[in-house]
């Protein structure tokens, strides 16, 4: 897992599961297949060639991906406000990180701010995305189902639409007069205007409505217990939802194609034992697709850190700074505040982010794996 | 869809990186370009520097030289207009000076400035004025390239005016003013608000159903307004108060005054008189009253085109905003026409730039449009051709300024979440104060 690359790029499939057999063996057949044969002639020549055929790549991705790197994690050590080239600016240590991380103010607040909105997201998108492709690939994979095309090309087209025109529709969806408000019961809110926590509404619901003194007057990073613990607000909610509803078809696909590489003989032989149809699906098909399910865990979780479309076309990180995003606060202090090197910064603290988390999501895909 | 920043980021170093050759080879240009002109004059200037007095009306001696000059668009209608003024400097001057419009300006402009290959004169918001010139990426007025100076309304001068030092004439200029339906007024025997009380009182009579049933559209507001402190700030400066003093030296914001202007606003949003355009359903307050869902809104000279443009059928008249106990007070938005430090040729810029702001250019530019001249001989000329906006000119006497310092973005990024907080019901006026005072003091460093 070249989980350096993971943070900058959203990896083609074959890139970062290099280590993990089960799905290169299907997502490149053909690159492995002429190379074992020439393997045996010639190893220099083969390698040789190796390298030739991967040079645009390697080029491609040194040019946009490392060097960019290197010049991103150098820049967030200068006092850099973007608008001078950054070779003719200060050294500054890490003085931008001690802003972020340790000194009070308002980046730090920030900061932990949109590290908390983000982390709502992800906790909600990537399950539910995840599963809700699994099921819908699933069902589309069943052999009796009739007009899958028709099914698979409907799934699949919110994927294939700009961002920012399905968002744009679900402002409208999604305001007071919406249609959303229409079918739900209660009094009707603009979602996209609610700054308002999901669990703090919830304990609403049974009767909390204020919380204990000692949360709101005690804070971490500059965000009291309280607010770290509300949940997402009521508009991060829709752009959840939005984003679960426009991912699912691509993730879908890619179940698709890992459920249709399992053999039909397995499922027979199952039956042939006296599997029922959900023991096959839980002991067989699941630990089939555990490495299918584990690149759509990383792609996901990568995706929905860097999340920022959404954010952009709906409230530039409103209302109340509760869409805030590290990815639109790394645009929002490089382009609009003039704090470009801080910008830099964050979008460094970002990729540690990932790192960290798609690391647990490795151990924890691991530990649950039976052998 | 995921990686949109870190694109950016990799294109702004891209740039970068290819920027070193790239100066050097723009640097040979120009020199070529002067001494095929054999322009002795251009050559020397340039070698002086942007310090040197120039006379800019000096015929023929720009033959030849290329401008570039940058800006947002705002509509086909106005880049039309500016590429006009443009084509008859470049034939009256024989330069080649073109506009091009930016798509996402800020950041374009700030890949420009780093790849040290800026246009020789962009657009310069007064709220980012501080930024570009802290960074040195602005030539200060040279004396004299600016023609009649002191004819610029003081406070457009001053909004472009940064440690003592003012940088750029001033494009146009907006200010804020209460726009109403005068129908809806006259049939409810609301007289145009004059002041504080009365503002209050004709938002409340205006006020026909809640949030919910104006959204819907079977009720009114009496009044919408961006809960934001460029809408709100207003107000302040009507009570005698701002929220930093003049310099931009400290924070004044948790003052009596201040304290005062903010309940006022806060009680209307409270009270269901005044509403925030989203709680409506509407993208800004324009769009409310458009709509007919508020009967009065403050906006800026911006309104009246966006009203021909989406709702050509709805009447308004425009009104000073009303005063406060302690006078009138109101922002006036302007943009100026930048040079850059680093122009290539900094001669021929000042000379465009003059043409564009001088009051000809001024008149010729604003004529057509709702901004204003932002010279006073030109503004009065201006209300002849636009008398029913003559309130928007009437506040240039008394309006304030919209730009800070350096960072101060930070500040209005606490301060209008908090706000937005204070009419949600989930905030208190005094957490507000208190937070945007203490992240203001760690931007003023007092």
């Amino acid at each position: 897992m070249t989980i350096g690359s993971g943070g900058r790029v959203e990896p083609a499939p074959g890139v970062p599961l290099a280590e993990t057999p089960p799905i290169v063996s299907e997502a490149a057949p053909a690159a492995a297949g002429p190379l074992k044969v020439k393997r045996g002639k010639s190893i220099q020549g083969a390698s040789r060639l190796g390298w030739l055929f991967s040079a645009p790549a390697f080029i491609g991705l040194l040019v946009f991906v490392a060097i960019p790197i290197v010049l991103t994690a150098w820049v967030s050590l200068r006092d850099w406000s973007g608008f001078v080239s950054p070779f003719a600016t200060e050294y500054i240590g890490f003085e931008n990180y001690n802003d972020l991380l340790f000194q009070d103010g308002v980046h730090r607040t920030d900061f932990a701010l949109s590290i908390r909105n983000n982390f709502y997201y992800v906790l909600f998108v990537v399950p539910m995305q995840t599963t809700i492709a699994f099921v819908l690939a699933v069902v589309l994979n069943n052999k009796f189902l009739k007009k899958k095309g028709f099914f698979r090309t409907s799934y699949y087209f919110p994927s294939i639409t700009s961002s920012i025109a399905v968002t744009l529709i679900f402002l409208f969806l999604f305001q007071t007069q919406g249609a959303i408000n229409a079918i739900l019961p209660g009094d009707p809110i603009n979602w996209f205007d609610n700054a308002n926590g999901l669990f703090h509404n919830a304990l609403g619901v049974i009767g909390i409505e204020d919380p204990p003194v000692w949360m709101i007057e005690n804070e971490f990073m500059g965000v009291t217990y309280w607010q770290w613990i509300a949940g997402p607000s009521v508009a991060m909610f829709a752009i959840i939802l939005l984003v679960t509803w426009t991912s699912i078809g691509t993730f879908m696909l890619i179940f698709l194609a890992g459920l249709q590489s399992i053999p039909e003989s397995v499922e027979e032989a199952a039956k042939v034992d006296g599997a029922s149809t959900f023991q096959t699906f839980w002991h067989i098909i699941i630990p089939l697709m555990r490495p299918t399910i584990f690149f759509v865990v990383t792609i996901g979780l990568i995706a929905t850190w860097q999340v920022f479309d959404q954010i952009y076309a709906t409230n530039f990180g409103g209302p109340q700074k509760t869409t805030l995003t590290p990815a639109f606060l790394t645009y929002f202090q490089s382009f609009t505040n003039s704090e470009a090197a801080l910008g830099a910064a964050i979008a460094m603290l970002l990729l540690v982010v990932i790192m960290f988390s798609t690391f647990l999501q490795r151990r924890f895909i691991k530990s649950t794996g039976g052998h | 869809m995921r990686h949109r920043t870190f694109v950016v980021l990799v294109l702004l170093m891209a740039l970068i990186a290819a920027c070193g050759d790239g100066g050097g080879a723009d640097t040979t240009t120009a020199g070529a370009a002067e001494t095929t002109t054999g322009d002795t004059e251009a050559a020397a200037t340039t070698a002086a520097g942007a310090a040197t007095t120039m006379a800019p009306e000096e015929g023929g001696s720009l033959e030849g030289v290329e401008l570039s000059l940058w800006g947002w668009s705002s509509s086909d209608a106005e880049n039309a207009a500016l590429n006009d003024l443009v084509a008859q400097f470049s034939e009256e001057t024989g330069a080649m000076a073109t506009f091009q419009p930016q798509a996402e300006y800020d950041v374009a402009l700030q890949a420009a400035l780093t790849s040290g290959d800026p246009p020789d004169v962009f657009y310069v918001d007064s709220l980012r004025l501080p930024d570009l010139a802290d960074a040195g990426a602005l030539a200060p007025v040279p004396d004299g390239a600016v023609s009649n100076p002191d004819d610029i309304f003081p406070s457009l001068r001053e909004a472009f005016t940064y440690n003592d030092t003012w940088y750029c004439p001033p494009k146009d200029f907006s200010t804020l003013g209460l726009i109403y339906d005068p129908d809806v007024l006259e049939a409810a025997g609301v007289a145009v608000p004059t002041t504080w009380q009365e503002l209050a009182a004709a938002a409340e009579t205006l006020t026909t159903g809640d949030a919910a049933a104006i959204a819907a559209g079977t009720a009114q507001a009496g009044l919408s307004m961006g809960v934001e402190y460029a809408r709100w700030g207003a107000f302040m400066f009507q009570n005698g108060a701002a929220i930093t003093n003049e310099d931009n030296t400290a924070m004044t914001l948790d003052t009596p005054e201040a304290r005062e202007a903010l309940e006022y606003v806060a009680g209307l949003y409270q009270d269901g008189y005044a509403v925030k355009p989203a709680a409506v359903d509407s993208g800004w307050a324009g769009e409310a009253f458009g709509q007919g869902k508020a009967a009065m809104v403050i906006e800026g000279n911006w309104l009246p085109p966006a009203m021909e443009a989406d709702f050509p059928d709805r009447n308004y008249a425009v009104a000073e905003l009303p005063s406060g106990p302690v006078g009138p007070g109101t922002f006036a938005f302007t943009v100026c026409y930048g040079v850059a430090a680093d122009a290539a040729n900094p001669e021929a810029s000042w000379a465009l730039v003059d043409a564009l702001t001088n009051e000809e250019g001024s008149l010729a530019w604003t004529e057509a449009f709702t901004v204003m001249p932002a010279r006073e001989a030109a503004a009065a000329e201006w209300t002849t051709t636009h008398p029913d906006l003559e309130a928007f000119v009437a506040g240039a006497d008394y309006a304030h300024r919209w730009g800070f310092v350096p960072g101060f973005g930070d500040v209005l990024g606490v301060m209008n979440p908090g706000l937005e907080g204070v009419v949600d019901g989930n905030m208190t006026l005094d957490q507000v104060i208190a937070d945007t005072t203490a992240a203001g003091e760690g931007v003023l460093g007092g």
